[in-house]
């Protein structure tokens, strides 16, 4: 009896084991492939121009810079911008150049070595040249900042000593403004009398050609409430010393 | 009977689980690592760092920017306590931040290339600056 259950048990797990279906994996249909037609081959080629245009555009841009000429060649000025990197820039037929000074013709020969120029072109972004088309030469402002070490009121000269640590002498003129500082005042004209040792200063002005570190200034502006630079004064200690 | 050896059964279950288990328990009490495997630990209190140096951070305009108006925008965010001043090659401003620290002027530009140097003056006298050049143009090329 127990040997006949048994058996009956197996001849319906075996039958159980062929009824269940497979399964199978299902094969990808194949997708009609698109006939090229002339539709589509103009909109990859828009597509195609469009984007290479993109990216031109996105590589080139109009820039300006300041620097000055370290090198003069027939087709390159070589610069020194303002943030002291050496910056090529490309001359071509299409470029203008212009001297305030000069008057008449000026060009690519005529600038000299040390000069300061003004560069309005193309900047490249791949080879970081930028393809000139206006070059001018120009005088450029200097500014410095730094506190008050000495006012001399008989010459009518300040003291200068800039946060790293370099003294300036600074020549004041009848036409250089001078402005004062104050929380409560403002930005006020001021005269040279009440500049005060010992104050924060920003001196805008042109360096002196014959002497180093001294220059006239056009503008100043001075912070009576401000003292000069922590680092200044550690400077100003050891030079007193 | 039946009965009398299922409840054996369960006993010898229970048995077997309670020797397992203290086996089990006094293996792990008695396993020593050794120094190679053990790692120390040790957190280190933060130094006190010096107060931090006035910032200064120009988001407009951009350096080496062609425009074509000749009123520019210039701001930023430097320490809220600090005087700004913008100096052009023929302008001055002086501006006081906000509490958050950003500011915000408008400058005229001369014809061409401009520098514009904006400081960032401290009560303490500490300072900070930042250039850019700006072009105002209208050539098209």
């Amino acid at each position: 009896m127990y040997k006949k259950k048994l058996l009956y048990l197996l001849v319906i797990f075996c039958c159980l084991l062929f009824i269940v279906p497979s399964v199978r994996a299902v094969t990808p249909t194949r997708t009609p492939t698109p006939t090229p037609d002339k539709t589509t081959e103009i909109r990859d080629q828009l597509i195609t121009n469009i984007a290479s245009r993109v990216a031109q555009l996105k590589l080139v841009e109009k820039r300006g810079i300041i620097g000055k000429v370290n090198d003069v060649a027939n087709t390159q000025i070589t610069i020194t911008d303002s943030q002291n990197n050496i910056r090529f820039v490309d001359v071509d037929e299409l470029t203008k150049f212009s001297n305030p000074i000069v008057k008449g013709a000026f060009g690519i020969s005529d600038i000299t070595k040390n000069a300061t120029v003004g560069i309005l072109g193309l900047y490249n972004k791949e080879s970081r040249r930028i393809l000139a088309r206006f070059v001018d030469v120009m005088t450029s402002p200097v500014v410095i900042q730094g506190g008050v070490s000495a006012v001399n009121n008989e010459d009518y000269t300040l003291s200068i000593l800039t946060k790293e640590g370099k003294q300036i002498i600074v020549d004041v003129e009848n036409l250089t403004r001078t402005y004062s500082y104050t929380q409560k005042g403002g930005l006020l004209r001021a005269g040279f009398s009440k500049i005060k040792e010992n104050s924060s200063i920003i001196v805008v002005g042109v360096l002196n050609k014959t002497e180093e570190n001294r220059l006239t200034a056009t503008r100043i502006i001075f912070f009576p409430e401000i003292p000069s630079n922590p680092k200044t004064n550690s400077f100003l200690k050891t030079t007193q010393k | 009977m039946k009965k009398e050896k299922l409840i054996l059964s369960l006993f010898a279950v229970l048995f077997g689980l309670l020797v397992a288990g203290s086996i089990f328990y006094f293996f792990q009490i008695t396993k020593t690592s050794s120094n190679a495997n053990t790692k120390t630990i040790s957190f280190v209190s933060p130094s006190p760092t010096s107060t931090p140096a006035i910032t200064l951070t120009l988001d407009a305009p951009k350096d080496e920017e062609v425009v074509g108006s000749k009123v520019l925008t210039v701001s930023g965010k430097t320490q809220s306590n600090a005087v700004v001043i913008v100096v052009t090659d023929s302008s001055e401003d002086v501006v006081t931040p906000l509490t958050n620290g950003t500011f915000t002027t408008t400058i005229n530009l001369d014809n061409g290339q401009n520098t514009l140097e904006v400081f960032s003056i401290a009560p303490n006298g500490e300072s900070i600056s930042s250039k850019r050049t700006v072009t105002y143009s209208q050539e098209e090329f």
